[in-house]
């Protein structure tokens, strides 16, 4: 009898607290002779097929109560704290009250699918490969990578993140080729960290102590899971948070600007030529618009007569100095880049297709620009595409306006300056302990 | 990053922004770029400059020109930028043609002035011009088509230049005027007939000023010794003509009781271009040798009397002269240099045909 006054009130307790909810869902069932009351929110379980296969397990096994208990003791876990009771709902459990006894059993119900399938990337597109592609179940993912990399060197750490509300982050590495002191290290920030709450990758950043305000992200994310496999055999760490449909790569280096794992499925030499256009095409996205204002406004003597005459020709009737010009003409392609990123995907083309009349043909008819830079700009914008991983783009996307503003003030001279800055910057990187600029051969040795 | 830190870049970055002078920076279609520029002397004190700046219209590029009289160059550009509705800007000019009598009296301060300024490049080439000044640019803005340049490109490696022009550049006037060993000729040029520029061969510059003339065989043969004649054609009188296709030139220097003397050997490699009647391989050798032997010894005679070594022997003697009597080169070793002269002919190939006589 004391049980059953001790279920009531914890019963009653749980229905103050979330009682509210209105998916929230209190079943009384007979079990042979036990009278259980199920608990649990049905927007997370499929109760008919829950209650289903426990009364198949259950019925199979005619025998006592005692037996039923302990059959049920095998498949779930007995809780007995209010907290972890609704954790453990909210976490989509079933919870089984048997009130004759005073017991409280957590089980895995049949979970509803509230999961995309694994479908092809959304953003790390490839020609000839793997087309599966991470989603947001951490398991799933896991899973994905379980196939890939079939050995008994991948390693995988779960935590769960948060206090009130939990996260799982999922932690990767090969062990074999993996950097000791990385691995310590992240293991050491995760578990000094674990009441954090996690929701973005920024939250991740601060969790792992890396720097804030840095340009150049500390990240290589990837959707793909060759891509994880061919990172966890370089000894990078992989970290896997819910509900994120991405790999984080752990530390990222320069040359994953360049090279992608599915470059290797074409022949070597067109993957050379391949990873050689990306440098050019991070190159020419840095240099370009500050080339164009050092040669119009600062150098003109760099260019061959002919050229400087023709140059000077489509400028003719510009009100703008070239600085002005390029600026204006920049935030305008930034505003339709961030636009086409954020449009639904059926009013993404009448974006691009505005965008491409108001840059293409009115602002030069209007001489409020020269049809050279919008040549210069469509070549930058396209080259600064050419990059693998979208942050990486957003960073030389970013540096190209410290070489356009240098480029303004000193010219030809500016660029480079441009340019060394950027090295520089590039160069003083490290992400837990290891440079950004590092290579291949020195990770292991760190 | 903390507050007094952001402070420091803020105040950087407008430092950077405030005192880098770039005010004054003027896009490429506020500026009057001339590719040529003219000097001649008005009077004893004063220049004349001349200005061709190849100016856009809607249908192409016209040629016009722009002139003033005034103390300097640089004054001179300063008022006629003034009276311009754009800022001239001298880093384009490409060429600077001298008027002939101003040459002779010397161009020592023009060639200084010019390498002192950061504005005219130091590699724009140099011409002089036997023409009335005024005449010749008048014609040059007349030409038809003429997109500004056709000056230029009559001395452009790629477009006009051919190896009976001498190449010469400012800061390779203003080298001679410092060197005590070497000198420079800078090419002649008239107005031609039927064609635009004719040239008329190079001056001797000694010093900054012209002291004799060579002609255009003879600048062959200065380009020869320079190592860069490849592809000038020599007539070879009697047997036809011939294209040098590679040149090459060994030395042997020593002094002997204060005496200069030179053992020079100049290697052709040759291409037969036009034969008349069937004369040897080796008669052309020879012929050709015959012909360029005395041309060369002639040219150096030559300018052994004019004191001016634009061949720059005077660098061939320098491990044997020292330092302190080098200065002494072109008035007491050079006029008594003794040469002797070899010219090694080999004619590589006859072109599509067999070799003549065979």
């Amino acid at each position: 009898m004391k049980g059953l006054l001790f279920m009531k009130s914890l019963l009653s307790e749980i229905n103050k607290s979330i009682g509210k909810n209105d998916d929230l869902y209190k079943w009384s069932q007979d079990f042979g002779n036990i009278q259980v009351v199920l608990v649990g929110l049905s927007s997370l379980i499929d109760f008919p097929k829950t209650i289903q296969l426990l009364e198949g397990q259950i019925q199979t096994v005619r025998h006592s109560s005692e037996v039923i208990v302990q059959q049920l003791h095998k498949i779930g876990k007995v809780k007995s704290e209010k907290k972890e009771i609704i954790e453990a709902i909210f976490e989509g459990e079933l919870i089984i009250f048997i009130d004759e006894l005073g017991l409280v059993i957590s089980i895995d119900p049949v979970p509803k699918t509230l999961n995309r399938s694994i479908e092809s990337p959304s953003s790390d597109n490839n020609i000839q490969g793997p087309l599966s592609a991470f989603n947001e179940d951490l398991s799933t993912n896991i899973g994905l990578l379980r196939k890939e990399f079939s050995s008994v060197e991948l390693q995988v750490s779960s935590y769960t993140f948060g206090n009130s509300q939990k996260k799982g982050l999922s932690l990767l590495y090969c062990k074999d080729q993996v950097n000791n002191k990385l691995v310590e290290n992240v293991t050491k920030q995760v578990e000094s960290n674990l009441d954090k709450m996690l929701y973005t990758i920024q939250d991740v950043t601060k969790m792992l102590g890396l720097p804030k305000y840095s340009l150049i992200s500390s990240f290589n994310t990837t959707e793909s899971p060759q891509e994880v496999y061919s990172n966890l055999v370089k000894g990078r760490v992989v970290l896997f948070l819910d509900r994120l449909p991405y790999a984080l790569i752990l530390p990222s280096t320069l040359w994953d600007m360049f090279a992608i794992r599915n470059d290797e499925n074409y022949s070597f030499v067109i993957m050379i030529a391949l990873r050689l256009l990306r440098v050019i095409g991070a190159i020419t996205a840095l240099v370009l618009p500050g080339l164009y204002v050092a040669l119009v406004a600062v150098n003109p003597e760099m260019l061959r007569i002919e050229l400087a005459l023709s140059v000077a020709k489509t400028r003719e009737g510009v009100p703008y100095p070239a600085f002005v010009e390029v600026i204006l003409m920049l935030v305008i392609l930034e505003l339709i880049i961030e636009a086409s990123v954020r449009l639904p995907k059926s009013i993404g083309p009448t974006v691009t297709m505005v965008g491409g009349i108001v840059l293409g043909q009115a602002a030069v008819d209007a001489r409020l620009v020269s049809n050279l830079l919008i040549i210069i700009l469509a070549a930058s914008t396209i080259a600064s595409s050419t990059i693998v991983g979208f942050q990486n783009s957003f960073t030389i996307r970013i540096f190209k306006y410290n070489t356009l503003v240098l480029a303004s003030i000193f010219g030809v001279l500016g660029v480079f300056t441009g340019l060394f800055l950027v090295c520089a910057y590039i160069a003083s990187k490290t992400t837990l302990g290891i440079p950004y600029l590092s290579v291949k051969g020195e990770m292991k040795s760190g | 990053m903390n507050i007094k830190k952001s402070k420091i870049y803020i105040l950087l970055v407008m430092l950077l922004l405030l005192t880098s002078g770039c005010w004054d920076n003027r896009d490429i279609n506020h500026r009057v770029m001339p590719v040529v520029l003219g000097v001649s002397k008005e009077s004893e004190e004063e220049y004349k400059a001349y200005l061709q700046v190849p100016i856009l219209q809607e249908d192409g590029i016209k040629t016009q020109i722009i002139t003033g009289v005034g103390k300097t160059i640089n004054e001179i550009v300063d008022k006629t930028s003034a009276n311009l509705e754009s800022n001239v800007d001298l880093l384009h000019i490409k060429v600077i043609v001298i008027d002939r009598a101003f040459a002779e009296e010397g161009v020592k301060d023009l060639i200084s002035g010019i390498m002192r300024s950061r504005e005219i490049p130091s590699k724009a080439l140099v011409a002089i011009c036997e023409e009335d000044m005024d005449e010749f640019f008048k014609k040059m803005s007349q030409v038809e088509l003429s997109d500004g340049t056709a000056l230029l490109d009559y001395f452009e490696k790629n477009a006009g230049w051919n190896p009976q022009i001498a190449l010469t550049r400012v800061w390779h006037v203003y080298r001679s005027i410092h060197s005590y060993t070497k000198d420079v000729a800078i090419p002649i040029i008239r107005l031609g007939e039927s064609t635009l520029i004719e040239q008329a061969g190079s001056a001797v510059i000694k010093n900054g000023a012209m002291l004799d003339e060579i002609n255009s065989d003879e600048t062959l043969l200065y380009n020869a010794f320079q190592g860069m004649s490849a592809h000038g054609k020599i007539e070879v009188l009697d047997e036809g003509s011939v294209l040098i296709l590679d040149n090459g030139l060994n030395f042997a220097s020593r002094l002997e009781n204060e005496l200069p003397i030179l053992t020079l050997e100049l290697q052709l490699e040759v291409m037969i271009l036009e034969v008349k009647g069937d004369p040897t391989i080796e008669k052309i050798e020879k012929e050709l040798e015959k012909l360029l032997k005395p041309r060369f010894e002639n040219m150096i005679t030559k300018l052994k009397d004019s004191e001016a070594d634009i061949l720059g022997i005077g660098q061939l003697f320098r491990k044997e002269i020292p330092r302190a009597q080098l200065k002494d080169w072109r008035s007491k070793y050079y006029p008594n240099l003794k040469f002797n002269l070899t010219v090694d002919v080999t004619i590589q190939n006859s072109g599509n045909l067999k070799e003549p006589g065979e």
